[in-house]
């Protein structure tokens, strides 16, 4: 507040200088005294600034005819409200929020409440974890009951073996091949030196996969 | 040059806000009366049933009390105040779009919170021409007022009002002390609100 330092201020003066923020605490403390007790002092603080917002913009003299219509009204409002005291917190963030709750107040123990909060909920979500690891091991398909021999594995016969090594395996009688030797020329010869004769040799053909 | 500051009374502001904190409920409504004409030409330019004007500016000072110990004073109390009234507002404006009854009234085509765009052009339920002709008489009553005021008084009113001046600056521009800017500012509003009170009493019919 600026420094007006007034001796003998009239109290209207005083009211003046105070709707222009222009007065000494002291003086400004006294302005309102005179605020609260006096309803003229009161009708000219609302003159002043209903010719001073006029004088800016003539659209605010809409409606000002019921200014005490609308205070009156305001007035019994207020009288259901809670008082108003509260101790002022320094260096907090302007708060634009609006409470439609009656007046929030905070506990005395708000910090360690907080850190109550805290360790409850570092607690669940442990207990979340660790029950969820849990659970999915329980959901996760158990062994499976043996019901019956997994099948053996198969051994392959010495002829398949053959096969499986050769694409044909020759089924050969030793007594047949001594009685083509002993009557080659009554056997014939492939291009592979193979005696080939009137008897063929059987081959067995695994078929193919 | 160095501007000059304009001074927004938010020094006292503060003082009425402290005092109101202490339980003091008639600072609040010097606050009030201070700043509802301001709030209600805000909304009205967000709703435009005027029964529903005076209620959301009922409502927005009333949330403000409730929520008066927030206010840090980093903002200008107006700002503070008008953000209240346009969260009001809207949530108003929310209600009755919800309700069919009410829709057809009050709505407004101009929801934005621009408090100096321009108004809208349907008039609003109660304009009235005898609300619009009171309203007229009461700035011609302050314009006239304004215009017979001797010049050193019409100086310093307008270079405060209007201008936005402190007392130091006005002092400065009037080359006169401070104590005569006080004193010239007051006597000028004396004379413009002797002309204004009894319209004013004549048009509620009340007295402060």
């Amino acid at each position: 507040m600026n420094d007006m330092n007034p001796k003998n201020l009239d109290d209207n003066e005083k009211i003046s200088a105070l709707v222009d923020g222009q007065l000494s605490d002291d003086d400004a403390t006294q302005a309102m005294q005179a605020l609260a007790l006096d309803d003229q002092a009161l009708a000219r603080w609302h003159a002043y600034h209903l010719v001073g917002d006029v004088l800016r913009s003539q659209e605010l003299s809409w409606g000002c005819a019921k200014d005490v219509d609308f205070l009156t009204r305001l007035r019994s409002r207020l009288s259901d409200e809670s008082t108003c005291a509260v101790p002022v917190v320094e260096h907090a963030t302007p708060e634009m929020t609006v409470h439609s709750s009656a007046y929030p107040k905070e506990a005395a123990n708000d910090a360690s409440l907080r850190w109550r909060w805290a360790t409850g909920l570092a607690s669940l979500a442990l207990f979340v974890a660790l029950g969820w690891g849990m659970l999915a091991g329980m959901l996760a398909s158990p062994p499976p009951v043996q019901l019956a021999q997994p099948p053996l594995p198969v051994v392959p016969s010495q002829a398949s073996m053959a096969s499986d090594t050769t694409d044909a395996v020759l089924i050969r009688d030793p007594r047949l091949d001594q009685l083509l030797q002993a009557h080659r020329q009554f056997g014939g010869a492939s291009a592979l030196q193979i005696p080939s004769g009137f008897v063929r040799n059987a081959t067995f053909d695994r078929p193919s996969q | 040059m160095k501007q000059p500051q304009a001074s927004t009374g938010n020094d006292s502001d503060l003082l009425l806000v402290e005092r109101t904190r202490a339980g003091d409920q008639r600072a609040y409504e010097l606050l009030v009366i201070k700043y509802q004409r301001r709030i209600q030409r805000l909304i009205r330019r967000m709703v435009r049933d005027v029964d529903l004007v005076d209620d959301i500016a009922q409502e927005t000072f009333i949330r403000a009390y409730r929520a008066l110990h927030q206010y840090r004073g980093e903002a200008q109390f107006y700002t503070w105040l008008y953000r209240i009234a346009v969260n009001t507002a809207k949530k108003f404006l929310l209600e009755f779009k919800h309700d069919p009854m009410a829709r057809q009234v009050s709505l407004s085509v101009n929801d934005e919170e621009d408090e100096t765009s321009a108004r809208l052009n349907e008039p609003i339920s109660d304009e009235t021409p005898e609300s619009i002709l009171a309203a007229k008489e009461i700035a011609t009553a302050v314009n006239a007022a304004m215009s017979a005021l001797p010049d050193d008084l019409r100086q310093a009113v307008t270079l405060r009002e209007i201008e936005g001046l402190t007392y130091e600056e006005i002092a400065a521009v009037m080359d006169c002390p401070i104590g005569t800017v006080r004193s010239r500012i007051f006597r000028a509003r004396e004379a413009i609100s002797a002309k204004v009170k009894p319209m004013l009493e004549h048009q509620s019919g009340k007295r402060w």
